[in-house]
């Protein structure tokens, strides 16, 4: 399973061993200088949010870190009451609801024959797959660009959720198929045998017990089109098409004639639901990157 | 597992396999090789050249390696990705994670309200991530680096003028460190007491233990995690030019930026391209090795 998880268990067993040790003089300087070291870093990870904590409840906000003089929750009501503020937020909906729901079918499927298929040319498929996970759009934005134009996808929602789930497709099928690895194939067999063909085992008994890792996948997938930057920015010029994350760019870009109160709302509505689902995907995310990716 | 066995399952495979596959392959695999077909193009992305490209051989790659910017870009990216993505997230975090790690009767899992802080710089989207910085680094006397260092007595500094390239790099330091550094802290309390604590028993060193034991028991995660923050430093976009558009004048173009204004601002398709392409070979070299590290997972 995932590196995670091991650690864990021997984060306890490690516990266990010292809690026999007892603690002298010398383990609590170690521990007090540990707590300094951590809070210093988590200081320094947590001061740049200070402008957008505060420039969202001030009613009079600037680019500037300022306790507000007056405190307001105007700037989210302004942005839940003017038209572009919601157009933003649905668009952004779109889009990543778009690639995710998109991305949970085709990789749900493939990562289920890659998992329980043995054919010839599997391995290196599956190593093809990884290998294009390296490809950054940043690398192939003028073709496809190209590409877009050819198809018809510029300004069209379709055109940007069908690219966006493409580039999140890697990652997502090497954890759904990780996950179904872990479903037994007993199980399924166990299904066979009362009568059910290979279709119906894998919907009614696999799906519902890989359920996690399908979530996992799918809350990896919306955050990375949620958050996407490049793809929008090129493909979609449509003021009324636009996501948050080109919404706020603009903003910026026009700097002298932007309402900051507005904007660091905006940017708050924005990063809840990342962080949200980042935080339950953790585990998952932490696997994908600390080497060990789920499964096997 | 089972062995693919007459047309059924042949057919069942594939159909399974053919959506993911055909995503892929189309809006990843093809541009890539559309890329690579367009470096040969002078296909602009207006006008006539860009109804008619005609080939031109290799005159965009020599033009390319004849280009001072885009050595200037290059170079500014292998620095960038050196100090944030080596140096920054992987020697530094590693640094304090080791000094962290296996601290007698303390471990993170403990404090669960740091491992959420430690989250948040990188969970944030990249363009929520500049705009806090923007106000970070603003160059007037109410920025809030320049009041801190204003504390001390140094003047007001223009951050993302003057020293932008060195922000950047302390801005993706800044998303990557502490991310890094629990994935790091997880790593190096998985590590077996026993085995530890045996090479304690032999007379090893702190520092032996760590070059001895440790880091080659770690090797797998810490080359994986570096190759991964490597290849994805190289492919950063959003977080510079959201900052600072490459600039000022072109202080902080690196390769992405300078591909995207090849190909949008000044609309040459073909050499945008010839430019992807160079980075997508560096790319898929590091990619190349990545896939061995992972290749006993299949």
């Amino acid at each position: 399973m995932s590196v995670d998880v091991t650690a864990e268990e021997k984060v306890a067993a490690g516990g266990r061993l010292q809690g026999t040790k007892g603690s002298s003089g010398g383990h609590s300087t170690g521990k007090i200088g540990a707590y300094l070291l951590l809070s210093a870093l988590a200081l320094f990870a947590l001061i740049p949010f200070s402008w957008l904590l505060l420039a969202a409840f001030d009613s009079d906000a600037s680019i500037s870190v300022e306790v507000p003089k007056a405190w307001t929750l105007g700037n989210f009501t302004n942005l839940f009451a003017n038209e572009d503020g919601v157009r933003l937020m649905a668009n952004s909906l779109i889009y990543a609801g778009g690639a995710t729901i998109i991305l949970v079918v085709v990789t749900t499927l493939a990562g289920y024959a890659l998992s329980r298929y043995d054919f010839r040319g599997r391995r290196v498929l599956m190593l093809g797959i990884l290998l294009t996970r390296v490809i950054p759009p940043t690398a192939t934005i003028a073709p496809l660009y190209v590409i877009a134009t050819d198809l018809g996808f510029l300004n069209t929602y379709h055109g940007v959720i069908l690219i966006l789930a493409a580039i999140e497709a890697p990652l997502a099928l090497w954890i759904m198929k990780g996950f179904f690895d872990t479903v037994p194939i007993e199980i399924e067999e166990a299904a066979w045998v009362d009568g059910a063909n290979r279709l119906q085992a894998a919907f009614r008994v696999v799906l519902p017990l890989a359920g996690p890792g399908v979530g996992a996948g799918a809350l990896i997938a919306f955050i990375g089109a949620w958050n996407e930057f490049l793809i929008p920015l090129v493909l979609i010029s449509d003021q009324d098409k636009i996501p948050i994350s080109i919404g706020l760019f603009r903003a910026w870009v026009s700097y002298t004639q932007v309402d900051w109160g507005f904007l660091a709302a905006l940017a708050i509505i924005y990063v809840i639901p990342a962080v949200v689902f980042y935080a339950l995907a953790r585990r998952a995310l932490q696997a994908s990157l600390a080497g060990g990716l789920a499964g096997t | 597992m089972r062995r693919v066995d007459g047309w059924r399952d042949r057919l069942t495979v594939m159909a399974f396999l053919a959506p993911a596959l055909i995503l892929i392959g189309v809006f990843l695999v093809w541009p890539a090789l559309w890329a690579l077909y367009q470096s040969f193009t002078n296909r602009a992305l207006t006008g006539l050249t860009a109804m008619n490209p005609s080939f031109v051989g290799l005159d965009n790659y020599t033009r390319l390696l004849a280009d001072a910017d885009f050595y200037a870009s290059l170079l500014r990216t292998v620095t960038f990705v050196f100090f944030s993505a080596i140096v920054g997230q992987t020697l530094f975090a590693f640094l304090i994670a080791y000094l962290m790690a296996n601290r007698p009767g303390w471990r993170l899992r403990a404090v669960p309200v740091f491992a959420v802080i430690f989250v948040l710089p990188l969970a944030v989207p990249e363009t929520v991530a500049a705009l806090t910085w923007a106000s970070m680094v603003n160059g007037t006397e109410s920025g809030l680096i320049n009041r801190m260092i204003g504390v001390l007595g140094a003047g007001p500094i223009q951050w993302l003028q003057d020293y932008a390239m060195e922000t950047v790099t302390i801005v993706n330091i800044w998303r990557g460190l502490s991310f890094a550094m629990v994935l790091f802290i997880a790593a190096l309390e998985g590590v077996p007491r026993d085995v530890l604590e045996a090479s304690m028993v032999d007379g090893a060193s702190a520092w032996q233990q760590l070059r001895r034991v440790t880091i080659p028991l770690l090797r797998p995660q810490i080359l994986t995690f570096l190759m991964l923050t490597t290849i994805t430093t190289f492919g950063i976009f959003g977080l510079v030019y959201f900052l600072t558009r490459g600039g000022p004048g072109n202080a902080t173009e690196i390769i992405g930026i300078y591909i995207y204004n090849q190909a949008f601002q000044f609309f040459e398709i073909g050499y945008g391209s010839a430019a992807g392409v160079l980075l997508l070979a560096i790319l898929l070299g590091l990619g190349t090795y990545y896939v061995r590290l992972m290749r006993d997972q299949v």
